[in-house]
C-alpha cells in the first residue's frame, strides 16, 4: 500500500492582472481583473514506503506548489492527496506529526534564540520521549556536526549550519515521510556532501522521502526514483538508472589533435559517427550510438587514422537528460 | 477540531507550556526594547495625570473629579500595557512572509499555538504594569476601589482583558490572508481600541449614540469596564453583567476566529520555495 497518494491533484491560483505604472494601480483598484493560472495540473503519485523520490522541475514547474499540496499547507483545487492513509489538509495535525518538511528557503528556527531552543520546543510539539530525543541529537551530532552549534543563536549561523539545524528540526520527531525542499540550496560543496551522505543515510534506515532540487547531484546521489514535472505536469516517472538507459543512448569521445581538426573530411571518412568540433580548433569530438557501437571499436576506429594527443569520454548527464525534458525534445 | 483530538492532551499542553515559554524567551532576548517598553508606558502616564489634571482642576468632567480621573489613569496604563502587550505584528509577519507555511507542517493547532505564545509575551508585560501601578499609586495616591468587592471585580475584568487582546490581535492578523499588509489594519485596530476603550478620553465624554456605539463593540472592556467598576460607577450586579459581556466577547471572538481560520486557510498562496 503507497504510504502517499495522489489522483490527478491540480492547484490552481488567481492572479491580479495589472497593467503597469501608477495609471494600471489605479485602474485596478476601481477595475479589479485576475487571471487563473495553473501551478499543478492533475497530478497521479504514488510512493511506496521506503522510495527515496526526487521531484524535480525547473523554475515555476509546480515543484514546490506540489510539495504544499501533500503536505497539508495548501488545499487541492482539484483532485485528492493521501498520506498514511488521511487527507493531509484536512487532518492536518495529525499528518504533521507523521511528516517531516524542509523548506530550504525558510527556516523553523526561533531567529532570536539558541538553536537548542527551537529543538526542544519541536520536542515537546511532537512529544518525543527524552531518551529519543537526546539519542537523536547525539545522532545528529555525529553525522551534522549540530553540536558546535547547538548554543549559538539561529541568526549568527551561517547557511550550510541553519540547513543542518534545520534538517534535525525536520526529522527530531523520526518521521515515516520526509519532503526536502531545495535541502542543499545555496551550500558549499563540502556541506553538500555532508548532507546527502546524511539523507543516504536516512534512506538506507528505511524513510521515505521526496526530495526537491535544483541540483542533480543532490539527486543521483540520493534518489532511486526520478519524477519530472514541467508546466505543472509529470513529464516522466521512473528509476533514474531508466531514465539513463532510455536517454542516455549515446557516448562521445573527446580528441585533441596536433593540428587543427578538419571535421568535413573526418565525416566523410567515419559516416556512422557523428562529428563536431570542440571548443579549440584541435580539438573534435565524435559521439556515436552506444548500443551499435563499443568504446573500444570507436577508439580503434579513431587511432588508426588519427594521431590525437589526448583524449577523454564523455556520457551525457542525467541534467542533460533532464535539461532536454523540460525543452521537450524527449517524451517519456 | 477532531484532528486535534488524535493528539494526547498531555503533549498538547507541553506543547502550549513550550510556545509560552520561547515566546517570553524572545521578548527577554531584547532586554532593552523591554526596558524601553517600561520606560515609555510610565511616560505615557506621567503625560495623562499632567494633561488630566490641568483639564479637571478643583471640578469635574465628565463624572470624574481629579481623585477619580487618577484612579482612571492608572488602572487605564495598566490595561492599555497589556492590551499593546501582543505582538501581533510578529505573528503577521509570518503569514505576510510565508513563514505561516512552517507552522502548518506542525502537529499544533494553529489558533491555540498563537494563543500560547500569546500568553508567554504577555507575561513579560506584567512587570511593567505591576511595577508602574505600584509606583503610580505610591507618587499620585488615587481613590481606593469603591468597595472590597469592586477590588476583586476589578481584577476579574482585567485579567479578562489578556484574551480579549488576544481576541482582537489574533483576529486582526487573520484579515492578512486577504489584505496581504498588515501596517493599515494594525492602525486601524489601534485606533479602534484606544478610541473606544476609553483609554483615549473617558466614554463618559463622548455623546450618547457615540457611547451607544460603543457599547456594541469590544473596545470599552479594555478600559471603562474595569474602571467603572474600580471606581463604583456601577453597582455589583451590573459589574458582574459586565464581566459576563466581556467573558462572552472573548468566547465569541475564540469561535468567530475558527472559523474564519477555515477561510482564511483557502486563501494560503505561498509561491516559490
Amino acid at each position: 500500500m503507497p504510504i502517499l497518494e495522489a489522483r490527478s491533484l491540480s492547484k490552481r491560483f488567481r492572479r491580479a492582472d495589472k497593467a503597469s505604472g501608477f495609471k494600471g494601480a489605479l485602474k485596478h483598484l476601481v477595475q479589479r481583473k485576475y487571471k487563473n493560472f495553473t501551478a499543478v495540473d492533475a497530478i497521479d503519485l504514488e510512493i511506496e514506503p521506503g522510495e527515496s523520490v526526487a521531484y524535480v522541475g525547473p523554475n515555476g514547474a509546480g515543484k514546490s506548489t506540489t510539495v504544499k499540496l501533500l503536505t497539508g499547507i495548501l488545499k487541492p483545487t482539484e483532485g485528492t492527496v493521501r498520506v498514511m492513509g488521511r487527507d493531509p489538509h484536512t487532518e492536518r495535525i495529525a499528518n504533521a506529526h507523521d511528516i517531516g518538511v524542509l523548506f530550504g528557503q525558510r527556516t523553523q528556527l526561533w531567529w532570536d534564540l539558541p538553536v537548542e531552543e527551537s529543538l526542544k520546543l519541536l520536542k515537546h510539539m511532537y512529544g518525543v520521549p527524552e531518551a529519543d530525543y537526546k539519542a537523536r541529537i547525539e545522532k545528529f551530532d555525529e553525522l551534522l556536526g549540530l553540536g558546535e552549534f547547538m548554543p549559538a543563536l539561529a541568526r549568527t549561523l551561517s547557511l550550510g549550519q541553519r540547513m543542518r539545524a534545520d534538517l534535525a528540526c525536520a526529522l527530531i520527531h523520526d518521521p515515516k515521510m520526509v519532503y526536502l525542499d531545495e535541502p542543499t540550496i545555496g551550500l558549499d560543496i563540502s556541506v553538500k556532501d555532508r548532507l546527502r551522505a546524511f539523507l543516504r543515510q536516512l534512506v538506507d534506515d528505511g524513510t521515505t522521502l521526496l526530495l526537491t532540487s535544483h541540483d542533480l547531484a543532490d539527486i543521483e546521489e540520493v534518489c532511486e526514483r526520478i519524477v519530472v514535472i514541467d508546466e505543472g505536469r509529470i513529464a516522466y516517472d521512473g528509476p533514474i538508472e531508466q531514465l539513463k538507459a532510455h536517454y542516455i543512448t549515446t557516448k562521445a569521445v573527446d580528441l585533441v589533435l596536433d593540428g587543427p581538426a578538419d571535421v568535413g573530411s573526418l565525416a566523410e571518412k567515419f559516416p556512422h559517427y557523428e562529428w563536431s568540433a570542440g571548443e579549440a580548433a584541435s580539438e573534435v569530438v565524435v559521439t556515436y550510438e552506444s548500443a551499435r557501437f563499443t568504446t573500444a571499436e570507436v577508439l580503434g576506429d579513431v587511432t588508426a587514422h588519427l594521431r590525437p594527443r589526448d583524449l577523454s569520454l564523455s556520457e551525457p548527464s542525467i541534467e542533460d537528460v533532464i535539461r532536454r525534458l523540460y525543452a521537450g525534445e524527449l517524451t517519456k | 477540531m477532531a484532528d486535534a483530538l488524535t493528539i494526547p492532551k498531555g503533549h498538547r499542553f507541553a506543547a502550549d507550556r513550550a510556545l509560552a515559554l520561547i515566546s517570553l524567551k524572545r521578548r527577554l532576548a531584547y532586554k532593552t526594547t523591554w526596558l524601553f517598553s517600561i520606560t515609555l508606558g510610565g511616560w505615557q502616564l506621567l503625560v495623562g495625570i499632567v494633561v488630566w489634571q490641568n483639564i479637571i482642576g478643583a471640578g469635574s468632567v465628565g463624572g470624574y473629579d481629579w481623585d477619580a480621573m487618577r484612579a482612571y489613569l492608572v488602572i487605564g496604563f495598566v490595561t492599555s500595557t497589556i492590551a499593546w502587550g501582543s505582538a501581533d505584528w510578529q505573528m503577521a509577519g509570518r503569514i505576510l512572509d510565508g513563514l505561516v507555511s512552517i507552522d502548518m507542517t506542525k502537529p499544533v493547532d494553529f489558533q491555540r499555538a498563537r494563543a500560547a505564545e500569546y500568553i508567554g509575551g504577555a507575561v513579560s508585560v506584567v512587570p511593567t504594569a505591576v511595577l508602574g501601578a505600584v509606583a503610580a499609586w505610591l507618587l499620585f495616591d488615587p481613590q481606593d476601589p469603591a468597595t472590597p468587592l469592586a477590588a476583586v471585580l476589578t481584577a476579574v475584568s482585567v485579567l479578562l482583558i489578556f484574551p480579549m487582546a488576544f481576541g482582537i490581535g489574533y483576529l486582526s492578523i487573520l484579515l492578512c490572508f486577504w489584505t496581504r499588509r498588515y501596517l493599515g489594519i494594525q492602525w486601524a485596530k489601534d485606533g479602534f481600541v484606544s478610541f473606544f476603550s476609553g483609554m483615549m478620553v473617558p466614554l463618559s465624554l463622548m455623546p450618547g449614540w457615540l457611547q451607544a456605539l460603543s457599547w456594541c463593540l469590544p473596545f470599552p472592556h479594555f478600559t471603562t469596564t474595569p474602571a467603572s467598576i474600580y471606581l463604583g460607577r456601577v453597582d455589583a450586579l451590573e459589574a458582574l453583567g459586565l464581566i459576563a459581556a466581556e467573558a462572552a466577547w472573548v468566547v465569541v471572538m475564540w469561535f468567530g476566529a475558527r472559523l474564519i481560520w477555515r477561510r482564511a486557510i483557502q486563501k494560503v498562496t505561498i509561491h516559490g520555495g
